[in-house]
């Protein structure tokens, strides 16, 4: 008996001694690290638009989230779009609750800041005092409206989908009118050296500047990519030798309405990617022009 | 089993004759699963470097306080602890390195060779001794690691550390997982054939 209660007190003081530590490393850090993805959130939004240390985006270039909820009552289901809204020239958001069929169902202040917005407990705390039970809701997805002054810029969506072996992170760019302006892969774990490959220019760059008809039907192809693709594609890189301008334009005029080509030994990795950004891009646009619709109709003060 | 080594023979030990990969047979998945660059080896070599030495220092300090049931539960907790501590500072401080480690750094808790060490090692001898001990262990595995990834990426994709050396790719087979268990296999043979080697000639000069 007194030996159980020895180990008993043994293992509670060195757990308590453990989490102690973790705790306080913890709170040291945790704070620069929420910094450091913010931070490098901002970095890969900048880098699908095109901007980088060489090319500084520009001053008035500003982002805009929308964030998607599912609400639910008993009876029925509801979309809700917080959207950015200006109040007597201060940003806030405004909750859009649309049915089914994308008709407005009402609209509902929601007082947050955008910087408040972006913490995913506050921005339901402020949506549960707009937001009565029996309503629930649940996040769905958000995306991000880049404006350069008053003109829409692009629209970027962080999304995942499956892979080969786990979830694919990436965050995607279109332009106002859904065509491809940027990609990256923010996470995954496809084998590297054969689906790992997604994240490497010759793959990821074939589906920049594809437009949004040819999107709909893009599909994969298993032929090999045509040297004059490859270098167009890694002309970033700056290794091989850099094509120039005019070759450039030639080399994108003719691969411009072609499919994608598989990665030697991936092709399953080819394929979900394909699908993955075919899905997203269609979906967004589908979602993007019922949403314009509502704000038009509405007479919604969005900021974007 | 107190050991008389000193810092030299203990760290030249643990890169040599008792090299965890290829001698002790230890923490294999990663040797196998991680090891298919020269970058992914050496990131992960300096992780359980780190978490072995640390791991190491610590429970040779409160061995004495440790009850001799719970001590595998208290080892797992320490070397959890570090982990932890290590993964949050590095995600905090270094994020560049934390995206290409981060993934690895959460497995080491799991890792055979640390568990190991400390219960033949750490809860027998001084916290000098185990400092040592550890370091050479960790290196042991850094060094394993490293070869691994150099042959794989070599051979599996034609670069080393990123950079395109061999222009082509020789044999796309050495990039899958296993190939893992044909290049472990293949230096542990070279490792007992060297002590082979090794050991004839010790017996003919004697």
């Amino acid at each position: 008996m007194k030996e159980i209660l020895r180990i008993t007190v043994g293992l509670t003081i060195s757990c308590i001694l453990a989490g102690l530590v973790m705790g306080a490393v913890f709170t040291m850090t945790d704070k620069a690290k929420k910094h450091n993805e913010q931070m490098d959130f901002q970095e890969t939004m900048l880098g699908v638009l095109g901007y980088s240390g060489s090319n500084p985006a520009p001053s008035d270039l500003k982002f805009h989230s929308v964030y998607r909820y599912i609400i639910r009552d008993q009876k029925a289901r509801f979309l809700g779009y917080m959207v950015p809204v200006d109040r007597a020239g201060k940003e806030t958001y405004e909750l859009l609750v649309l049915d089914l069929e994308g008709k407005l169902k009402g609209h509902y202040d929601v007082d947050i800041s955008p910087a408040a917005a972006m913490e995913m407990p506050q921005r339901e705390e402020a949506l549960k005092r707009v937001l009565n039970p029996p309503n629930v809701f649940t996040f769905a997805d958000s995306f991000i409206v880049a404006m350069l002054g008053s003109k829409r810029l692009a629209y970027l969506m962080p999304g995942e989908f499956p892979g080969f072996k786990t979830f694919i992170r990436v965050m995607l760019a279109v332009d106002p009118h859904f065509k491809i302006k940027g990609l990256d892969i923010m996470e995954q774990e496809e084998d590297p050296g054969l689906g790992g490959e997604i994240a490497q220019d010759y793959f990821k760059n074939q589906f920049i500047d594809k437009s949004y008809d040819r999107i709909k039907s893009l599909k994969v192809i298993k032929k090999p990519l045509p040297a004059d693709y490859r270098t167009y594609l890694e002309r970033e890189k700056g290794e091989r030798h850099m094509p120039t301008r005019e070759q450039i334009e030639k080399t994108q005029k003719k691969y411009a309405d072609s499919d994608i080509y598989a990665l030697t030994g991936a092709t399953i990795s080819s394929r979900s990617m394909t699908r993955g950004i075919k899905n997203m891009v269609k979906k967004f646009a589908y979602r993007a022009n019922i949403l314009d619709h509502v704000i038009a109709r509405g007479n919604i003060p969005v900021v974007f | 089993m107190k050991t008389t080594k000193s810092p030299s023979q203990l760290v030249l030990n643990g890169l040599l004759n008792e090299n965890p990969i290829f001698r002790l047979a230890l923490s294999m998945c990663p040797a196998v699963g991680i090891s298919t660059t020269v970058m992914n080896g050496l990131m992960l070599g300096v992780a359980v470097l780190f978490v072995q030495v640390c791991s190491s220092c610590t429970i040779a300090i409160i061995k004495d306080y440790i009850h001799p049931r719970i001590r595998i539960p208290t080892y797992t907790l320490t070397i959890a602890t570090w982990v932890t501590v290590i993964d949050l500072v590095l995600s905090a401080y270094a994020p560049v390195a934390y995206k290409a480690m981060g993934i690895f750094i959460k497995l080491i808790v799991a890792f055979a060779i640390i568990t190991m060490r400390l219960e033949v090692f750490a809860c027998k001898n001084t916290v000098t001794k185990s400092f040592w001990d550890g370091m050479g262990m960790g290196l042991g595995f850094m060094f394993g690691m490293v070869t691994l990834g150099c042959i794989r990426e070599l051979l599996g994709m034609g670069t080393l550390l990123g950079h395109d050396v061999l222009g082509f790719r020789p044999l796309l087979f050495f990039a899958l997982p296993l190939a893992g268990f044909f290049c472990v296999g293949f230096m542990m043979a070279v490792f007992n054939y060297v002590e082979l080697v090794f050991n004839r000639r010790k017996e003919k000069r004697a």
